[in-house]
């Protein structure tokens, strides 16, 4: 046994040095060497990592027969005995003072067994980041997607019907819609205080402005993206049922169901002991289904009613009242010598967030740091601000803000090899990342295969012939 | 109002409101749970059934102007040992990820092969222009398709 330790000691140190020699950049690993562990610090190669098998291989699906089979058990394919169905009204503004709302006509209607509105709600406020978002908008609206009031009825239709019979009284607010204009000091702001911008974020790396004095071309360029629409098939959907011990169990589409117990804790007011969430097979998440959304209003209107309610989405609440993709505006400012290297980059990115901040933390994050591409860039410049406006909420959704910026790096890698007579390939490769490149914010990178990707691919698609 | 219809060769019937869709009567008073509600406009496709040889949306028919009908759902492909072409290879070719678009997608392939056993992929494309999957990007779908047509052909050609 002894041996063995003193076998692992000596392993210890060899691997440590041997790491060391490799990725140099890196910080030693805090190994205690006087009391040394006893597994491998590393795992031998894989064969897997080194030969991708998974590339070209047909993938199947465990579920995949029960999806083909139609059995497949989504949340609306679920019901219980004596089950309502909830509706949401949306508010008629983008941005207004909620006066009064009045359900008595809605509750006379028939086959309705409960209402609710923001006011009944315990802690109406929620949000991945900043708890600025209202289960049920109350007393401000902020967009036309915000919920004012919900109804539980004995069919869809009767909530339908009931949802009309719900009275509410509007001041209008003036609403601001463009970004760049909810920025400056004279706009609407939508949550109040004196700025519309909630979030921001800055990256400095050398001295972007000798750069661009260095460069011998400096090009210019505002890019701008849409807002997107995850569209999953299954529109989001809860069921939710409340029983006589005042335990809630909630069926939901929602794809981080930790997260969501928590904000329904924090919304509900109660321990989340009492709350059984169940993540249920997804028809579609892409980052659209990360938070709660109508999970909280259909728990409180089966308290209410104390029968289970269930809520779908309709394609329309899915559009405008679940969160959606940041657009961007961006404005980029790149210096390059005459051989098309890049020498400074100065960027600057405005996200519309919409009426709320959702998870516009991650996206700015990811987005500022993917702003100056996969290049090497010695002088960069980023600045980031998220803005309200009185719009759709943005939200996750596939890519975190890389889609939008990446756009923008390559229209305006484009825009320069056609300005200087380059190569698009040529370009790219005189500036891509490489081993160990640092990246804008200093991080070494390792296993970087850019160029030889861009080569494989250039050369299997025939770039060279298409040039020609 | 009473609704009298042939659902997968089984006579069934419910007593429903006048506005139900066949596709919630299907759902809610059959318990038929495979074609879904995606959209309720007609757009994506995930309700889609065949009625009397034409695929429908299926949120879009009142149940009342399916009576008497013959309807096809996708519990109907399979049978208790053995799967349907389309959905082995469906399986075969991972052609379903989330699955939610499936039932809809299988039930248009199905009415494209009943109909034309060995179709191009121009046409299996545009024969599942109505039915919209957001995860797969399509590729997986129209192989299995045209794999389970040329199966279907082979099993047609040795009886």
């Amino acid at each position: 046994m002894a041996t063995r330790v003193k076998d692992v000691q000596t392993n210890v140190e060899d691997l440590v040095t041997a790491r060391e020699a490799r990725a140099p950049s890196r910080q030693p690993l805090a190994v205690p060497i006087d009391q040394p562990v006893t597994f491998p610090l590393e795992l031998p190669e894989s064969e897997a990592r080194l030969r991708t098998p998974a590339v070209g291989q047909r993938a199947t699906r465990p579920d995949g027969r029960l999806h083909g089979l139609g059995q497949t058990q989504y949340i609306d394919d679920i019901t219980f005995p004596h089950m309502l169905h909830a509706k949401i009204l949306r508010s008629e503004y983008a941005h207004a003072r909620i006066v009064s709302i009045d359900t008595s006509e809605a509750e006379k209607m028939p086959g309705v067994i409960a209402t609710l509105t923001g006011a009944e709600v315990p802690e109406n406020s929620f949000g991945p980041t900043y708890q600025d978002q209202p289960i049920l908008a109350y007393p401000i609206a902020r967009h036309r997607g915000d919920g004012v009031a919900a109804v539980a009825a004995t069919t869809e239709q009767f909530a339908l019907d009931a949802l009309e019979k719900i009275r509410v009284e509007y001041e209008p607010l003036p609403a601001v819609f463009d970004p760049l204009e909810a920025l400056e000091d004279d706009s609407p702001k939508v949550h109040g205080g004196d700025t519309n911008i909630y979030t921001s974020k800055v990256i400095k790396k050398g001295d972007v402005e000798a750069g661009l004095a260095a460069s011998d071309h400096v090009f210019e360029r505002r890019f701008s993206t849409q807002m997107v629409e995850h569209v999953p098939l299954e529109p989001h959907a809860t069921i939710a049922s409340w029983d006589g011990n005042g335990r809630v169990s909630i069926w939901s589409s929602l794809g981080r169901i930790t997260l969501g117990r928590e904000d329904l804790a924090r919304t509900l007011q109660m321990p989340q002991s009492r709350i059984r969430l169940i993540g249920t097979v997804v028809g579609g998440n892409f980052g659209g289904k990360n938070e709660i959304t109508n999970e909280p209003i259909v728990a409180l209107l089966s308290r209410k009613s104390r029968r289970p309610v269930k809520a779908i989405y309709s394609r329309g609440d899915e559009f405008v009242s679940s969160t959606i993709r940041h657009p961007f505006i961006m404005d980029y400012t790149t210096g390059v010598d005459n051989e098309g290297r890049i020498l400074a980059r100065k960027i600057r990115l405005v996200l519309d967030g919409g009426a709320y901040c959702s998870w516009t933390g991650t996206t700015i994050g990811k987005g500022s740091i993917l702003a100056p591409g996969p290049y090497n860039i010695d002088n960069v410049l980023v600045e980031a601000y998220a803005v309200y406006t009185n719009k759709t909420t943005t939200g996750a959704m596939r890519g975190f803000g890389a889609p939008q910026v990446c756009f923008a790096y390559e229209s305006q890698m484009d825009d320069m090899a056609d300005a200087l007579g380059i190569d698009p390939l040529e370009i790219r490769l005189r500036n891509g990342f490489s081993e160990n490149s640092l990246s804008p914010t200093g991080q070494s990178l390792q296993s970087v295969a850019l160029k030889e990707s861009l080569t494989q691919a250039a050369d299997r698609f025939r770039w060279k012939e298409w040039q020609a | 109002m009473l609704v009298e219809l042939t659902v997968n060769g089984e006579s069934r019937s419910a007593n429903v409101p006048p506005e139900t869709t066949l596709l919630k009567m299907l759902r809610e008073y059959l318990g038929l749970t495979g074609a879904k509600l995606g959209c309720d406009v007609g757009d994506c496709g995930t309700c889609t059934v065949i009625v009397d040889g034409v695929s429908v949306n299926s949120c879009l028919m009142l149940a009342g102007r399916a009576d008497g009908c013959d309807v096809t759902t996708i519990e109907g492909l399979a049978t208790a040992d053995e799967l349907h072409p389309l959905q082995q290879k469906f399986e075969e070719h991972g052609a379903l990820q989330c699955g939610f678009c499936g039932p809809g997608m299988l039930i248009s392939a199905k009415n494209l092969l009943d109909t034309n056993p060995e179709p191009s992929v121009f046409e299996v494309r545009d024969a599942l222009a109505g039915n919209l999957c957001r995860c797969t990007g399509y590729t997986k779908i129209i192989e299995a398709v045209i794999e389970a047509g040329e199966m279907m052909n082979q099993e047609q050609a040795t009886v």
